[in-house]
């Protein structure tokens, strides 16, 4: 029997760079940043200067009390999935929804929900907290409404493993629907945790970037000499994976196959990244997918703007890319939409399918004054225009050691 | 504005339903409102209202007109009525 293989059939995105695929496309291919200054009313104390919003408003998505009843995170994650669906074209009313599945990925989950409790406790000293709080902070909500706004029974798995929870369950759906166990899953992630309380707990580590004084839009600077730091976003995105047989024999847009995935551990710091474990996750994909280094068009990077990650990421591109590693173009969009977390590597995968599919390559913006120490062939500045690869790499790398690679390769 | 008639509004928006439909009358379990959504409106109701209702009284309401009761009683208590 021929391996079962995956098909990406649909995608729906939730970003600060649009609220649709196509809007999210657009704004790569032009080099626009959602980066912004935070209103007051989200940054207060925490001294953070910016971030990278979604211009969301629940209606008419969700009705009135929708919107006070599912928290930000879970509307991101509804507006997505349903996004995704829709484009798959897949009839839920005639499918085996016994066999459809949700994995999703998250930091935080509820974080506004959460943090809106705690505010009520013991910042206003009332301890009557509203009964939904349990159920709408919990890490698995945001999947969990997504399977029970869409009737899909199949296997659910929720994964938070920080920056690659949401490339963890692009990547282990892909293996589900390979091992027989589903034949369709709806995966990705969201991230909704832009609270001042989170704020201030991430300004302490000393790791997010001030507003750049000329344009705040540009203090996000991955690979940069003047680079300062990473910018925190929210959003989601969201894609059908589907069992390539089953998607052709239905005429399913088939937008790429997710073929590898690489999953690795540093196991040395909670927070400092280490190249050979970011290593083994790109030669683990790239030995999956059976591809040489150079068969890969395209890489986005994890590249978060931080002094030590960013060069530890090129150093690592170098040792798997060996002699490559100079032609295959590297960038990092979180220059333009920000570090969604948990919805990472989801958002990023479908910045790679521009890649794959139309050959737009989305490129580090505000890259003047490349780092000499990371050194990877960068699209830098402006997107460009090549032939769509045969295939590409997207790459996450969270807090924790978890390191998460990714393949998709042509249909 | 009555008493029935703010828990009426305020069912109607947290349950979807067209506020003309919301018969005082009719259990509430089958206009599909489940124990964990009668909860949270409770809860909004009691914030709108400035009052609590006992957990034993809370067993007791099964329409929309048994809670108007509870509430009346309770705005009385409080000398609220």
């Amino acid at each position: 029997m021929a391996a079962r293989r995956v098909a990406v059939t649909g995608a729906g995105v939730v970003s600060p760079l649009g609220k649709s695929l196509a809007e999210f496309h657009a704004a790569l291919a032009e080099g626009r940043s959602g980066i912004r200054r935070l209103p007051e009313s989200l940054a207060q104390g925490s001294g953070v200067q910016v971030g990278a919003l979604v211009d969301w408003n629940p209606a008419p998505l969700f009705n009135e009390a929708e919107a006070v009843n599912i928290d930000r995170v879970s509307q991101f994650a509804l507006a997505a999935a349903a996004q995704a669906l829709a484009a798959s074209r897949l009839d839920l009313s005639a499918a085996d929804r016994d066999r459809i599945g949700v994995y999703w990925g998250t930091g935080m989950g509820g974080a506004h929900t959460l943090e809106g409790a705690y505010k009520h406790v013991y910042g206003a000293g009332e301890w009557r907290v509203r009964p939904l709080t349990v159920v709408m902070a919990m890490n698995n909500a945001a999947g969990s409404n997504v399977a029970v706004r869409h009737g899909l029974r199949g296997p659910f798995a929720n994964f938070s493993t920080a920056c690659s929870s949401s490339a963890m369950a692009l990547g282990e759906a892909m293996r589900t629907i390979m091992a027989g166990r589903a034949d369709a899953i709806v995966a990705g992630g969201s991230e909704a945790l832009l609270t001042p309380g989170t704020l201030a707990a991430w300004q302490a580590l000393r790791t997010l970037a001030p507003a750049d004084a000329a344009d705040p839009a540009a203090s996000c600077k991955p690979f940069d000499k003047r680079r300062a730091g990473l910018v925190l976003g929210e959003g989601a995105a969201a894609f059908v994976l589907e069992e390539e047989s089953r998607a052709r024999a239905r005429g399913a847009p088939i937008h790429a196959l997710l073929t590898a995935y690489g999953n690795s551990c540093d196991a040395a710091h909670m927070s400092r990244p280490d190249r050979d474990g970011q290593v083994r996750a790109m030669r683990e994909a790239l030995i999956e997918a059976g591809l040489e280094p150079n068969a890969i068009g395209y890489i986005n990077a994890h590249g978060t703007a931080t002094a030590v990650g960013d060069v530890v990421e090129a150093e690592a591109i170098n040792v798997v890319f060996g002699a490559a590693a100079s032609d295959v173009p590297v960038s990092s969009t979180k220059s333009l939409h920000g570090h969604l977390l948990g919805g990472a590597g989801a958002l990023e995968f479908a910045v790679a399918l521009l890649a794959l599919e139309k050959g737009v390559l989305a490129p580090t913006a505000f890259l003047e004054q490349p780092d000499p120490a990371c050194r990877v062939r960068h699209v830098r500045l402006r997107a460009e225009r090549v032939a769509p690869p045969r295939a590409v790499m997207s790459n996450s790398f969270a807090f924790g050691g978890s390191n998460v690679v990714l393949i998709a390769e042509r249909a | 504005m009555s008493t029935l008639a703010r828990i009426q509004d305020l069912a109607a928006k947290e349950f979807s339903i067209d506020p003309k439909s919301l018969d005082p009358h009719v259990q509430l379990d089958t206009l599909g409102i489940d124990s964990l959504s009668f909860i949270e409106f409770m809860f909004k109701v009691e914030e709108e209202f400035g009052v609590s209702v006992s957990d034993e009284n809370l067993k007791g309401i099964k329409t929309l007109a048994d809670l108007e009761r509870h509430i009346v009683d309770a705005l009385a208590a409080a000398g609220k009525g």
